[in-house]
This record gives structure tokens, sequence and C-alpha cells, in this order.
């Protein structure tokens, strides 16, 4: 029984699991806002997908993109009219606001959707494989794992080559001398949190497309973007993606040897890591920016 | 023509009142230094002049408009700049990226990449370090050629000396002059009383955020300003 096919499929997961940590660290990073609701507009993502998907029929991409441009005025909305007003040494008062929102989405997705767990059906290309390495591997999931990969590679480019993602790293560091430069504060935020909700839900919309989701799945999701922050680092997009790709494939390695174990093999191999990392050994992935 | 106004300023720090009733004015092309002792309020004055904190009382006119209420990013596209005290360069960020980013939003003016590092040669050499890897003298040509790129009508400089060896200091003083001739108006705050008279068109000395003393630097006596800086008590 070759174990190969099982980790292709892991890391394939886990570049999403990269994306979850890289919307929450985006926001946190810049902003130092610690955004509860993260979780549910990753599983909003995945039905506001689903739904243009079913009513419209248009292709996968198209969806994708549209999802992209909602889910980017959702977080742009929620800054301006309501993180905006929080903003300051005390992360608490975003996260309590956070933590309400999610409540209310959660409840809000139950109420319209109902609680049953759903599957986004694509049609045949879900069911499309092709042999690496001598082991067969679905199409969608090599499809999935480049989209992650090509959105941590316009993020890097971004925040390197662009004046919006230098106004970033240096919101970061210092804002006060960044309004001293001319930029609006509260745009610069509010343009992050959209991006860093954007690449939560599409990342979402990819992750049910190959399992189920239902309106309780957020807390699950949020739970995986912290476990990927904390193991691969704040202000890193390597440290991202390899700590998604950790967990994803350390997951499905667990559900291989038990499937019944669901998560937990992550969470435990989480719990290690955090435990390496108090003896000060040398973790696996850890990266702190200096 | 006077470029900046401040007329009967309060201004706050948290709750506590670090300048009142402070009145001053800087023409445009004057050097205008600002002396004070240690809390005197010279940097929360300079703070409110470029909008990072509001005044309680008064009023402050940027070529005649009223700017007392304008946000900080409004007032720097409308030509202040901050060369803030201890640097503050975006550490994360290159020393190229630094420069950049401070052009993103600037004035159209004289000073592009080409000028500043006409002003500071030696800055070419570590343009591609990371901000945080310079030297204090390093990180200073930075911080003031940031602000410059802005274009602005009025450069404040928050202690420019600090923490810098005197030879260095020198050096960021005589690039200056370079300055002034773009018709720039500068606002020296210092601690260091002799490089701010000799570097200035006219002084203020604040004491415990009141203004004591408002003089030409070149009439000025010595005595007159350490009266100023300590108090009564000293005389």
């Amino acid at each position: 029984m070759s174990f190969l096919p099982t980790i292709l499929n892991g890391l394939m997961v886990g570049g999403l699991y990269g994306l979850f940590g890289l919307g929450l660290a985006f926001a946190f990073g810049i902003m130092r806002i610690v955004n509860i609701a993260h979780g549910e507009f990753i599983v909003l993502g995945a039905y506001i997908g689903a739904s243009l998907l079913s009513v419209t029929h248009m292709p996968l991409p198209v969806v994708i993109a549209l999802v992209a441009v909602v889910t980017f005025g959702l977080g742009w909305a929620l800054q301006t009219v309501m993180l905006n007003r929080m903003i300051g040494p005390n992360p608490v008062p975003a996260m309590v606001a956070t933590m309400g929102l999610s409540i209310i989405i959660r409840n809000a997705l139950v109420e319209y959707y109902g609680a049953d767990i759903r599957a986004i059906d694509i049609g045949p290309l879900q069911d499309e494989g092709v042999s690496i390495f001598g082991t067969s591997i679905g199409v969608l999931p090599i499809i999935i794992f480049c989209t992650a990969v090509l959105l941590f590679v316009l993020m890097h480019l971004l925040l390197t080559r662009t004046t919006l993602g230098r106004a970033f790293r240096a919101a970061a560091d210092d804002f006060e001398i960044l309004e001293t430069l001319g930029f609006n504060r509260k745009r610069v935020y509010a343009i992050a949190m959209g991006l860093a909700v954007t690449l939560s839900a599409i990342a979402g919309l990819l992750l049910a497309i190959r399992s189920s989701y239902s309106p309780y799945s957020g807390v699950e999701r949020l739970l995986i973007s912290f476990e990927v922050v904390i193991i691969g680092g704040i202000g890193s997009l390597r440290g991202s993606f390899l700590a998604g790709l950790f967990l994803g494939v350390v997951q499905l390695i667990g559900l291989r040897i038990n499937p019944n174990s669901g998560p937990l093999f992550g969470h435990l191999a989480f719990f290690l890591i955090l435990l390496a990392q108090q003896a000060n050994l040398p973790g696996l992935f850890i990266r702190r920016r200096t | 023509m006077t470029l900046l106004e401040l007329e009967h300023v309060d201004v706050f720090y948290r709750d506590l009142q670090a300048t009142f009733d402070v009145s001053l004015k800087v023409d445009e092309g004057e050097t205008v230094a600002i002396i004070g002792a240690n809390g005197a309020g010279k940097s929360t004055l300079l703070r409110a002049m470029i909008g990072l904190t509001q005044c309680r009382n008064g009023r402050i006119r940027l070529a005649g408009e009223d700017v007392t209420r304008l946000r900080c990013d409004l007032l720097a596209r409308r030509g202040v700049a901050l060369v803030p005290e201890g640097r503050r360069l975006f550490s994360s960020l290159t020393v190229e990226e630094n420069l950049l980013l401070a052009m993103a939003r600037a004035r159209k003016g004289p000073w592009t990449l080409g000028r500043v590092y006409e002003l500071f040669p030696a800055m070419k050499e570590f343009r591609s370090h990371r901000a945080s890897d310079l030297s204090g003298g390093q990180q200073q040509m930075v911080a003031i050629s940031r602000a410059l790129l802005t274009n602005p009508r009025v450069l404040l400089c928050d202690e420019l000396s600090l923490g810098l060896a005197p030879k260095v200091i020198s050096e960021i003083y005589a690039c200056f002059d370079g300055i002034r001739k773009e018709g720039v108006s500068i606002v020296l705050v210092e601690q260091d009383t002799v490089r701010a008279r000799s570097a200035s068109d006219r002084l203020y000395c604040l004491l415990k955020g009141k203004v004591r003393l408002a003089a030409r630097s070149s009439t000025v006596t010595p005595d007159a300003i350490r009266d100023a800086y300590f108090g009564e008590t000293h005389a």
C-alpha cells in the first residue's frame, strides 16, 4: 500500500490551507486585527460560489472571479463600516466584533441554505485523472493546487513590486509615517482586508469543490488558519504555504490510517510543533520576521 | 509670504497639555528653529503641524488655507513633510522601497530619485539594503530623502542630531543649503541650540509648552536663549 497518492493529495489540500492562513496572517500582520469571522468568510466563499454555479451554470473560472469580486467587496465593507472604527493599540474590540459577526454569518447561512452538509458538483472534470509517477491523481486537485500556487505568486509580486504592496508592508512597520507620505490609512486597511477575505474565500470555494462543507465548517477552517499562521509565521508567504502543505499532508495520512480521524492528526501535529517550540527545538517551518 | 502659521495653538499629548497658546509662523523659503529642553512640547507641536495630533484650540494655516482639522495624509499631499524623531524608516523595506513609497503620492516638484542620490551620493551604495541594517547617519539620509521626495513646501525636521556622531551631524546639516536652494521652508526642532541657531533664520524657544522667545537667529544673544531655555530661575 503506497502512501504516494495520499501525500500528493495532501499537498493539494495543503495549498488551500496555506491560503487560509495567508488571509488571516495578512489582516493580523498589517492591521493587528484578529478576524474571528475568517472561517465564516471561507465558508461564505463556498456558498456564494455554489449558488452562482447552480443558478447561472457559468464556467468555474468565471465563478471564481465573481466570488473574488464579491468577497473583496465584503472584506472592504467590513473594514470600512466596522473595523476601521476599532483600530488602535488594543486588539480585543475587533476580536469581539468579528466574533459576533461570525455568529451572525453562520446563522444567516443556516437560515438561508439550511444546516445540511453539501458538496459542490462541477461535472465530469471531477472524475478525470492522470497518471503521475505511476499513480493516478485527479485533474481537479492539480488545477486547484496550481490555482493556490498562482495566488501565492501573485501575492508575492503584489507585495514586492507594487506601491500598494509596499504600502501594506510599510503600514505594518509604522502606519503614522505612511500617513505623512500622503497615504490614507483607512483606505489601505480596507483594501488589505478585502484581499485577505478574497484569498480565503477563493480557497474556501476550491476546498468545497473537493470536500464537503456546511454552515458550521467555519470554526474548523478558522482553527486550521490559526495553525498555519502559528507554524508558518506571520510575515512569511513561504512559511504560510509550507505550513499549509504540512498540515494537509499530515491530515490526509491520518485519514488514510484511520478513516474516522477527521482533522485530528493535523491538530495533533500542530500540538507537537507547539511543544517543540516551547522546548526551543528548531521547529519544522518556523520562520520569524526579524 | 507666510507659508505656515499657527495661531494660539493648544495641543494635548493624551490628556496632558503639551503646548499653551503657541503662535508662530514660517515664511516661504525660511528656516525656523524651535528649541527647548526635553518635554517643552516641541515634538508635539510638530505632530500638530502635520496633522498626526489634532490641536484642541487655535488655528493652523498653510498658505492662507485653514488646515486645522485636516487629516495627516491630506496635509502631506498639500506639501507638509516630516523627518521624524528617531528616523522611523520602514524597517522591513529596502532603502529604495522606502524612497519609492514616498514618491507614490508626491506632489509635482524638483525632487526625484536622481536628485536625492545627488544630495547623498553615499546612499546609492546601500540602496538595496534593508532599512533596519543601516547606521544612524545612513538612516537619517534616507529619512530626509524620503521626506524630500514628497516635494514638500515645508519640511519638518525633528531632532536630526539625535544619537548621531558630531561629524555625521555636520554632514547632514551641510546638505541643508542644497535643500533650501529649492525654496523649501524648513522647521528645525533641536535640543542643540548652537547648531539650531547657526542653521536657522529665526528661532522660537519653548519652555513648558509656551513660547518664551521669538527672535532673529543672527541677532539673538546666547544669554537670551539661555534664559528662555531654562526659565527665570537661572537668572
